[in-house]
């Protein structure tokens, strides 16, 4: 009687045996019951899992469909938000828009007519403040110096504003944002957003990569400097307060 | 819809039951399939043709779904853990439908093996990978995903044969 481990059992159950191995193992078993009942659990088990986890038509499949066809309409708030973003700063609005970003992003005047309050899932609620719950946790605990998220979520400067509250701004690379987030009333609420690939020509330090809107409303609001690494983790620590 | 759009669609029932190994509320893995779908069609254009689509596909769903899981370990998760226990019972009951007490058994047990585990059960006992493309799927050396199988296995007959279940 031959003394087979779990692994071979395994790799004959899997057919990752050759067929010669196979069958020397399946000849054993005709004479060794508990070889033969050992093989059967393992076999059980195979299928009870397939059985398990079956494949299953999902009506929500259609709707993923159209996706990767091309012809759903942007499917995340996200996106449309981006979309919305990236119209407003093209170039036959930059007159409108540039070097206005402060005023006009702030207080939702201009994210405000972008919002479906039926949108549950929606990274921003009325007034601007972020209900992405991903994002929240980006600008709450992480530091400019860590890797970006699952999400390419990263935050780069962090500083107080001439009205005492702490700000950061984060770009959402999957989504395509870029944006500056001021904590307000103990949560972090927008100040200003932009497209990350603005097509407004404009030059982007490699340090940085955040939109020339972005850092402009940074400038407006920044009282002193941006934090330095250190300071940043200790704000961090101390919970924004 | 060209090549690459076509194989995608008709890898939704994969990505999904793969998603549904993986995530054990319904609407953790509609998530992740959602994401999946999202990541690749960003990044078609590092496909090779005459390539696996499916693995190539499966590796995003198992990135997004480790970075996740390192994000939810790091910063702790969102829902409280009375509200993930009212869903997943709610969500069990859902997804148990039709299924049998055996297979609701297995089903909790392999949601409940530790990730490693779960990831290489899910692409060789369920999703039929031989052990070298599950290896590649999961970026591991094939000794290492040859383990970490044996373990998840060993790790399941026990959990059901000591409730009974023996498949």
């Amino acid at each position: 009687m031959t003394a087979y481990d779990d692994e071979t059992l395994m790799r004959r159950i899997d057919g990752e045996l050759s067929p010669q191995a196979g069958d020397r193992i399946d000849a054993d078993a005709l004479r060794d019951p508990a070889l033969a009942g050992r093989l059967a659990r393992m076999r059980g088990l195979r299928t009870l899992a397939r059985e398990t986890f079956a494949v299953a038509s999902d009506p929500r499949d259609a709707a993923l469909s159209r996706l990767i066809a091309g012809t759903a309409p942007a499917s995340s708030p996200w996106a449309r938000l981006v979309h919305a973003l990236k119209d407003a700063f093209a170039p036959r609005r930059a007159a409108l828009w540039g070097g206005l970003a402060l005023a006009t992003f702030a207080g939702g005047v201009f994210i405000g007519p972008l919002l479906n309050p039926a949108e549950e899932t929606f990274g921003l609620s009325p007034g601007g403040a972020i209900s992405d719950a991903g994002l929240v946790r980006v600008l709450d605990d992480r530091l400019a110096s860590d890797r970006p998220d699952a999400q390419g979520r990263v935050v780069a400067l962090t500083y107080r504003d001439i009205e005492g509250r702490w700000c950061r701004t984060f770009r959402a690379g999957d989504a395509g944002v870029a944006g500056l987030a001021c904590r307000n009333e103990g949560q972090w609420a927008i100040r200003a957003l932009a497209p990350l690939d603005a097509p407004s020509g404009e030059v982007r330090t490699a340090a940085s990569d955040t939109p020339g809107a972005i850092l402009s409303a940074v400038d407006a609001g920044l009282a002193g400097e941006t934090l330095d690494a250190a300071d940043e983790a200790r704000a961090r620590d101390g919970g924004w307060r | 819809m060209d090549d690459f759009q076509t194989g995608l669609v008709e890898l939704l029932p994969r990505l999904r039951r793969f998603a549904r190994v993986l995530r054990s509320r319904d609407a953790d893995a509609q998530d992740l399939v959602q994401q999946t779908v999202e990541r690749a069609l960003g990044a078609r254009s590092k496909f090779r043709a005459g390539t696996r689509l499916d693995s190539w596909t499966f590796t995003i769903m198992r990135r997004i779904a480790i970075d996740e899981g390192r994000s939810n370990q790091r910063w702790g998760r969102v829902m409280t853990p009375e509200t993930e226990a009212t869903a997943s019972v709610a969500d069990l009951a859902q997804a148990g439908e039709g299924l049998r007490t055996d297979a609701m058994a297995a089903r909790l047990a392999i949601h409940a093996l530790p990730e490693d585990q779960k990831h290489a059960v899910a692409l060789v006992l369920i999703e039929g990978f031989s052990y070298a493309e599950a290896a590649e799927v999961l970026g591991l050396p094939a000794g290492t995903l040859t383990s970490r199988l044996v373990r998840g296995r060993q790790a399941l007959i026990e959990t059901l044969s000591a409730q009974g279940v023996t498949g």
